[in-house]
């Protein structure tokens, strides 16, 4: 047998600050600071298109965070941009309220922006993709025939004029300068919340929704803090729209525009600030060069969209991402290091029992499960067997809460686990991995790990938000624990930096339980880790649980690998259409009669 | 007045019933949500209008070339925008490409056809117990289609070869069905389906491009309201919206009535994200 | 070639010559911007504008320009969008550089962009009808060369009142910005003449079935029907609506309601009777088919040249005057400074064009004498004019 290649040392190659698949802040700084010169070489007009690319950013930034990390497709979202604009210049011109001062006024418009933001984004908790997106169409007609409607306040179909900024914002010159700013803020803005624990977690619940629950991510909560976020950045940009028209009318807000932010999103590229921020600038630029085509304009950023989804899905941000496209070192192995575990999971003081008593749960009329009971002790490895069908995947989802049993308990310590509530098992320490491995093949591989960190973070969306110190001390633990677990479960930290979806479907395995050891967790559920491992990875992921377990770590392992169960676990329990057949050591079930007959054979 | 608000009411909704079974029929094969219903519907129309009128062909020819038209589309989406993305995993990538397709398509119609709604020929030219053929037909065609469509999934291989796809997909490929040619040939069902719509809503809707989007939108609710993939339930969701519409119309006016449609959609969504007669939505763990 | 003495002679007089004329004798083109919604929903005038303004601009270049200087005409497709028609009119300004505007032709998009224009000092001539578009204070440069809503209301009222002599009437608008805000002040300006508005209704264009509306304007005991809507779906469907009832009232208002689309909507072609739509005298003809001198002067012009058949006179000869009205500006005060167009503009009284008779002064910009803004029989469409509505006196 050859000789594995050894892993690279753990503290090489510790990659900077990456994120999902785009180049970093540097070229954004550069088109920023090219932006700055346009007042200096060009007239008002390209002054007027500068800035208008600009507060188009505005909205696309925040709108980024929901369409291109979340994956929720909010198509409708100049019903924001109306509601700021109209909301700005009806609080100045006084219609509805004593006039204020235009600032103000643009603060009221983000305010009522980071609510309508939530509302309108609320949908997406209960509906899925195309139905959301329908509801956010809605949501745009029903803001526009609204400022139709309301006469008297609005103008109506003549509508109202913009709000005018105080000097020096009242120049071409000086608008420019005032959204410049504010869209830089907003990118630097957009782009903590995407390096940080939030934007991992925005991404998780779009490609690896189930996993993300095993992590602790919640999914309203999270989705309602971007969504006040877009809505704010929306509504500012409405404002400044209404300013820069000088003049609302309800037909400026067309379904066009919303189309347009929407295309900018996707033709940059998901889980980018930088992909989207050239797409934002061309799109508003394409017009303008292409006059005779105006009447095309549309049709041509339609098919521009639908040239990238068949083409390149991944936008320009995948196409700028050179990195991805440099080949990977063949040949590689897997070589768990024991010894790293000891930093991971600190040992644990008194063992306790994670307890599984008469659970039953049906589909339909299918009883998955009917009667099953074990318990798995910290320190010790419970094998869980059985025919397909069984109902072993069933009991393990309903100990990660994805399903809430009919009847029966489950506790541990002594407490009992609230059914059906998948996102709080992390934190009482039950992690797992799964059966096809959930993780998000965009992001990088120690992105995906660092996600098992979610629960120990101890700083906000704020302090993410700002990059305060606190959240970037916490991203800094994540990375480095998430290093060692890497190391710890024997991939090479060589990877760290390399897109998931390019490692093989093993490494995919170990990945899991690295993500998983992240949290520290009492109990570990293994979910048929060996399924499509090679023998000799087959050994290397025994030794790997086995010293897990050493640790004092609690280990369900549902398997069908039986020659892996009989080598490590202490305890099996044998499932057969939903109930118990047999319970206790491996010598005990090994000779089990109906065991061998229902499952083993002899 | 009722009886003015049952006539438009029970026509449009035929309309918006007929655009949700094409959706459905998209759905079945590939279980990909389209943009592209409500753009096939406003093409059917458009093309009507086009041959009867403009190519003076006589009635039934232009049917009928309009539904080789629009089922020809139909079939393209499924080479353009459907086919290609089934093979990824994500989820995204046909909302997006069917809804570049079906913009496309909207614009290439507005531009070479006309922003402004153009006349739509009489097909029959009677009126059945007064009632104006423009509020029977749509009524009496969503009537045949179901009874078409209920013989077809029925009565014939290919309708039951359809209906296999769309329970299990994967039991029905084990079996040897070829998935890809069913999947065409739902598509261009679809595309004939939505012509239909277009076809007979045209002396009410006229040949109008902003019809896409309209009943892009309309079409969709009896999807939403009757559960995705259930044509029964489009067909009761359809007539029920447009009897809501209609009535809105008549009592808080043009405005206001769309504001409260979408309200309503939204309301009912949100209460009941399956529909009011759908299935519950498949494991996902 | 040996320059002889008569050639070099010749070319030095002219050359010599060439020096001494005023700056104005250059070769540089005059530079006017269209802001046209070319393409999009309503871009039914701007076609018809568009022929006149080509018609004019090559029959004022065939005869050697302006002084010397060709016209150059830089259309921008604002397809009916404000945000388009902003950054089109900034380009005009600022890259392209021209010396007038004639344009836009929406009133969504004028409202937007005038006060880019003020900045400016742009001038301007449009034909747009909301009535605050035009404000000799603020938009000392802009001038509106056809009838505000106000004039158009007036004409509607005028003749509902005092014609047909009504006393009840409803006003229908259609959902979009224009229709409603034209309806509330119909139905304000009826109410203030004594008039009853007995059924005041927005009604979506896409509306299928306009039965309803009809229905309670009947039963609320309306004698004539005011119509504010730019959409011709809307129109034919109102009318067919009001045989199929057996209804014998007359619908008053805008002018989509006179155009040549609606005959194909109709059922019947007598649906289209007793519909009146807001025309101009300069563009109506008299029982004997002729129109006023002028206008047939400039159709006799047209002939062969220009397409009427799809479109509305008035249209045309408004495009033709705007461009005639800029030459003009520029050729008789010999500069092409914003300042002296504007002045000369606003000393224009009672000029003749085809389209109507001028009169602009420093306070007022509303330069469409009101008596000449009349209702047109809407069916009775002959090569873009139309035949007086009965009852007018002269």
């Amino acid at each position: 047998m050859t000789e594995s290649a050894p892993s690279i040392a753990t503290t090489a190659v510790a990659p900077s600050r990456h994120n999902i698949g785009h180049a970093g802040a540097l070229p954004i700084i550069a088109i920023f600071l090219a932006a700055i010169v346009v007042p200096f070489i060009g007239n008002d007009y390209w002054v007027l298109i500068a800035t208008r690319a600009a507060i188009y950013w505005i909205l696309v930034s925040g709108l980024n965070l929901v369409v291109g990390f979340a994956g929720q497709l909010a198509i409708g979202y100049v019903s924001l941009l109306t509601l700021g604009a109209y909301t700005a210049s009806v609080l100045v011109a006084g219609n509805a309220t004593p006039p204020m001062h235009p600032f103000a006024a643009l603060l009221a418009a983000v305010a009522v922006g980071a609510v309508a933001g939530v509302i309108v984004g609320l949908p997406a908790l209960r509906l899925r993709t195309f139905y959301f997106a329908m509801t956010t169409l809605g949501f745009a007609t029903i803001v526009t025939q609204i400022a139709l409607a309301w006469q008297d306040v609005t103008g109506g179909g003549i509508g109202l004029p913009g709000p005018t900024l105080p000097a020096p914002f009242d120049t071409t010159d000086g608008l420019y300068g005032l959204c410049l700013g504010i869209a830089g803020t907003c990118s630097w803005l957009t782009m903590n919340v995407g390096h940080s624990r939030y934007g991992r977690s925005l991404v998780a619940i779009r490609d690896a929704d189930v996993a993300a629950e095993a992590v602790g991510i919640v999914k309203s909560r999270l989705l309602v803090l971007i969504f006040i976020l877009s809505g704010a950045t929306a509504a500012l940009a409405g404002g400044l729209f209404a300013s820069l028209q000088t003049y609302i009318t309800p037909d400026a807000f067309t379904f066009e525009l919303s189309v347009l932010f929407f295309i900018s999103i996707l033709i940059g590229g998901r889980g980018s600030i930088l992909g989207p921020l050239i797409g934002t600038i061309v799109l508003t630029l394409l017009p303008e060069f292409a006059a005779p085509l105006a009447a095309w304009s549309t049709f041509l950023y339609a098919a521009l969209l639908l040239a990238v989804v068949l083409a390149a899905p991944g936008g320009i941000a995948a196409l700028l991402d050179t990195k991805s496209r440099k080949p990977l070192q063949a040949g590689r192995s897997i070589d768990p290091r024991p010894e790293e575990l000891r930093t991971l999971l600190p040992a644990r003081p008194e063992p306790t029992q994670l307890v599984l008593k008469d659970l039953a749960l049906s589909f339909g009329g299918v009883r998955a499960v009917n009667g099953a009971g074990l318990t798995v002790t910290s320190g010790q490895i419970h094998g869980l067997i059985g025919p397909n069908g069984s109902g072993k995947t069933t009991t393990l989802n309903i100990i990660s809460g994805y399903y809430a049993q009919d009847a029966g308990t489950i506790t541990l310590a002594g407490q009992p686990l609230p059914p059906g509530e998948s996102t709080g098992r992390c934190r009482l320490g039950i992690a797992r991995t799964f059966q096809t491995p959930r993780i998000v093949g965009e992001a990088t591989v120690l992105d995906n790990v660092m996600m098992g960190a979610t629960i120990a973070a101890k700083s906000g969306f704020v302090a993410a938000l700002l990059s305060l110190p606190s959240s970037r001390r916490d991203e800094e633990a994540a990375r480095e624990r998430g290093l060692v677990a890497l190391s710890a479960v024997g991939l090479a930290t060589s990877l760290a930096g390399v897109r998931c979806d390019r490692l093989q479907h093993s490494e995919l395995r170990f990945l899991e339980i690295a993500r998983a050891l992240m949290s520290e967790p009492a109990f570990l559920l293994l979910d048929e880790p060996a399924a499509g491992l090679s023998a000799e990875e087959i050994d290397r992921l025994a030794g790997l649980v086995t010293a897990i377990s050493q640790r004092g770590v609690g280990v369900l392992l549902v398997e069908h690998h039986t020659d892996l169960i009989f080598d490590i676990c202490q305890y099996v329990t044998v499932l057969n259409l939903g109930e118990v057949l047999a319970a206790g050591t491996c010598q005990e079930i090994r000779a089990h009669k109906e065991v061998v007959s229902a499952y083993l054979g002899s | 007045m009722l009886a003015s608000i049952l006539m438009s009411g029970l026509a449009v909704g035929a309309i918006y019933a007929l655009i949700g079974v094409t959706y459905n029929t998209m759905f079945m094969t590939s279980r990909v949500m389209s943009f592209t219903a409500g753009q096939l519907g406003m093409v059917g129309g458009v093309l009507g209008s086009l041959f009867a009128l403009r190519l003076g062909l006589p009635v039934p020819l232009a049917l009928l070339a309009t539904l080789l038209c629009v089922a020809l589309i139909g079939v393209v989406t499924e080479f353009v925008a459907v086919r290609p993305v089934l093979k990824s995993l994500d989820q995204h990538l046909y909302v997006l490409s069917t809804l570049a397709l079906a913009t496309m398509i909207q614009h290439t119609v507005a531009v070479t056809w006309s922003t402004e709604p153009r006349p739509f020929p009489a097909v029959f030219g009677f009126a059945i117990a007064g009632i104006d053929e423009k509020f029977w037909l749509p009524v009496v065609t969503c009537l045949v289609v179901i009874i078409g469509l209920e013989m077809l999934y029925r009565r014939t291989l290919a309708g039951h070869a359809f209906r296999a796809i769309a329970e299990d997909n994967f039991a029905a490929r084990a079996l040897g069905l070829p998935e890809r040619n069913l999947r065409i040939a739902s598509y261009a069902l679809a595309g004939g389906i939505g012509a239909l719509a277009g076809f007979s809503g045209g002396l009410l809707l006229l040949a109008f491009v902003a019809n896409g989007p309209l009943l892009n939108f309309y079409g969709f609710v009896p999807v939403a309201l009757g559960g995705l993939g259930n044509n029964r339930g489009a067909i009761v969701g359809g007539f029920a919206l447009g009897l809501f519409q209609q009535a809105m119309n008549f009592l808080v006016g043009g405005i206001f009535s769309s504001v409260a449609v979408f309200g309503l959609f939204i309301l009912v969504l949100l209460l009941a994200p399956q529909g009011l007669f759908g299935a519950p939505v498949a494991r996902r763990v | 070639m040996k320059l002889n003495r008569r050639e070099f002679t010749i070319g030095a007089a002219a050359t010599a010559a060439t020096l001494a004329t005023p700056a104005i004798a250059q070769t540089e083109p005059l530079r006017i911007g269209w802001l046209a919604a070319m393409t999009g929903p309503s871009s039914a005038p701007a076609i018809g504008f568009n022929r006149g303004v080509l018609f004019a601009t090559e029959a004022i270049n065939a005869a050697g320009g302006v002084k010397g200087r060709k016209i150059e005409i830089i259309t921008r497709d604002t397809q009916g969008d404000p945000t388009k028609a902003v950054n089109a009119t900034q380009e005009m300004i600022s890259s392209v550089k021209v010396h007038a505007i004639w344009g836009p032709t929406n009133s969504g998009e004028s409202l937007a962009v005038t006060p880019i224009m003020a900045r400016s000092k742009m001038p301007n001539l449009h034909p747009c009808v909301v009535d605050t578009l035009i404000d000799p204070a603020k938009f000392p440069n802009a001038f509106r060369i056809s009838p505000s809503n106000t004039q158009w209301d007036d004409a509607v009222r005028g003749y509902a009142l005092n014609i047909l002599k009504v006393t009840k009437v409803a006003v229908i608008g259609d959902t979009t910005g224009y229709g409603v805000a034209a309806a509330k002040a119909s139905s304000e300006g009826l109410k203030k003449d004594g008039a009853e508005v007995v059924y005041l209704a927005n009604v979506d264009a896409t509306q299928p079935d306009m039965t309803p509306d009809l229905l309670r304007a009947r039963n609320a005991g309306a004698q004539a029907i005011v119509v504010w809507s730019t959409s011709t779906g809307m129109d034919a469907r109102l009318f067919n609506t009001r045989a199929t009832m057996g209804w014998d009232v007359s619908f008053v208002g805008h002018p989509s309601m006179s155009s040549g689309d609606i005959a194909k909507l109709l059922e019947k072609p007598d649906n289209w009777k007793k519909v009146y739509a807001v025309g101009y005298r300069s563009c109506s003809y008299d029982d004997a088919g002729k129109l006023p001198a002028r206008s047939e002067e400039l159709a006799g012009k047209l002939k062969g040249k220009v397409d009427l058949s799809d479109t509305l006179l008035w249209w045309v000869a408004a495009g033709v005057d705007a461009i005639t009205l800029f030459s003009k500006a520029i050729g008789e005060t010999g500069s092409t400074e914003s300042a002296e167009i504007i002045k000369y503009l606003n000393g224009i009284k009672a000029y003749p064009g085809y389209f109507g008779e001028y009169t602009w002064t420093a306070v007022n910009h509303n330069g469409y004498p009101t008596a000449d803004v009349v209702m047109s029989d809407a069916s009775s469409a002959k090569d873009g004019a139309f035949r007086l509505a009965p009852g007018y006196k002269g």
